[in-house]
């Protein structure tokens, strides 16, 4: 197609310095190739130009997103009902291994009321130390 | 705009910051997905994908790079990786008709009768060629705007244009040459 030693110079045409260009031209005007060369360039950016520099989004494309948005933080929002269920369930395993503790404690060698003493202390502590790690954990995932 | 929009994420106001970003991004996210995919009613999708992430990461921007160095990234990276999961498939001579209808409803005049639709020939060339084609186009014809936007090295932004140009020009030309010996 286009002379090898105006090839590049032409692809920059837009670009050339005044002197230049004028000699681009001038090898152009007596050269065919390059001149059909440098016309079909001219094709290509006017057209693709035309075509492609107004491409826009639609109209309806930033409510369309505000739209997505408000629906994703509805999502977002954390709800505090897994957090009470895990609460309650683990607040029942407490209670059973209390009763459990309370019903072996007559088996136990030592006398029966300091057992229960005993065993009621370690069930109220396990309880609250439960109460508090999973508050801990609930107010955790509220602020996110 | 840059500066307001950082102030409002200072502040922990991120609605007003994705309010302020929204207008601002849009086009560039949407020429970007674009650029990269080559299908107008995708790349819209893909944009919206984009604010979408953009939203739920806006808590986590430490401003380390620029708003818009950020916002490009997770644009190109969500672009890649619908590409990767093959969301994207289609053929690539579906490009032309997508172009020119969103072309059409933007108010440009398509090909007039008789002349070459250059956009005919885009599908020849290899897809990297075609991405800094369209962009180079889109972006008022800016080679640092186009290594910008694709985090590009200048060096190959220029030489995939040239070639893409080179061989969009040689067939051009040869249609005309077939159309005036027809």
């Amino acid at each position: 197609m286009a002379c090898a030693e105006f090839e590049e110079r032409l692809l920059e045409y837009a670009e050339l310095a005044n002197g230049e260009r004028a000699r681009v031209d001038a090898h152009a005007a007596l050269c065919a190739s390059c001149r059909e060369f440098l016309e079909a360039l001219r094709t290509v950016d006017s057209q693709l130009t035309a075509q492609l520099a107004s491409l826009e989004v639609t109209p309806a494309f930033a409510p369309a997103v505000r739209r997505r948005v408000r629906r994703e933080s509805a999502v977002a929002r954390p709800s505090l009902v897994p957090e009470l269920l895990d609460f309650v369930g683990w607040g029942a395993i407490v209670a059973l291994l209390v009763l459990l503790a309370w019903w072996l404690a007559p088996l136990s060698p030592v006398s029966n009321i300091k057992i229960s003493f005993n065993a009621m202390y370690a069930a109220a502590g396990a309880f609250l130390l439960a109460a508090f790690l999973f508050g801990i954990r609930s107010f955790a995932d509220l602020k996110h | 705009m840059e500066q307001e929009i950082r102030a409002c994420l200072d502040q922990k106001r991120y609605q007003e910051a994705f309010d302020r970003l929204l207008p601002e991004f849009q086009n560039k996210v949407f020429r970007l997905a674009y650029a990269m995919l080559g299908d107008a009613a995708l790349a819209e999708d893909m944009a919206q994908e984009v604010f979408i992430r953009i939203w739920k990461a806006l808590p986590g921007f430490r401003g380390q790079s620029a708003l818009s160095t950020w916002i490009y990234a997770i644009t190109r990276n969500t672009c890649l990786t619908a590409l990767k999961k093959g969301a994207t498939k289609r053929e690539s001579s579906l490009e032309e008709p997508n172009v020119a209808r969103a072309a059409e409803e933007a108010g440009v005049p398509p090909a007039r009768h008789g002349e070459i639709d250059v956009l005919r020939f885009l599908h020849q060339l290899p897809e990297r060629h075609r991405q800094v084609l369209r962009l180079y186009y889109m972006e008022e014809r800016s080679y640092e705007e186009v290594a910008r936007l694709l985090e590009w090295p200048m060096g190959t932004v220029k030489t995939y244009l040239h070639r893409a140009r080179k061989e969009l020009a040689e067939a051009v030309a040869r249609s005309k040459m077939e159309k005036g010996t027809a």
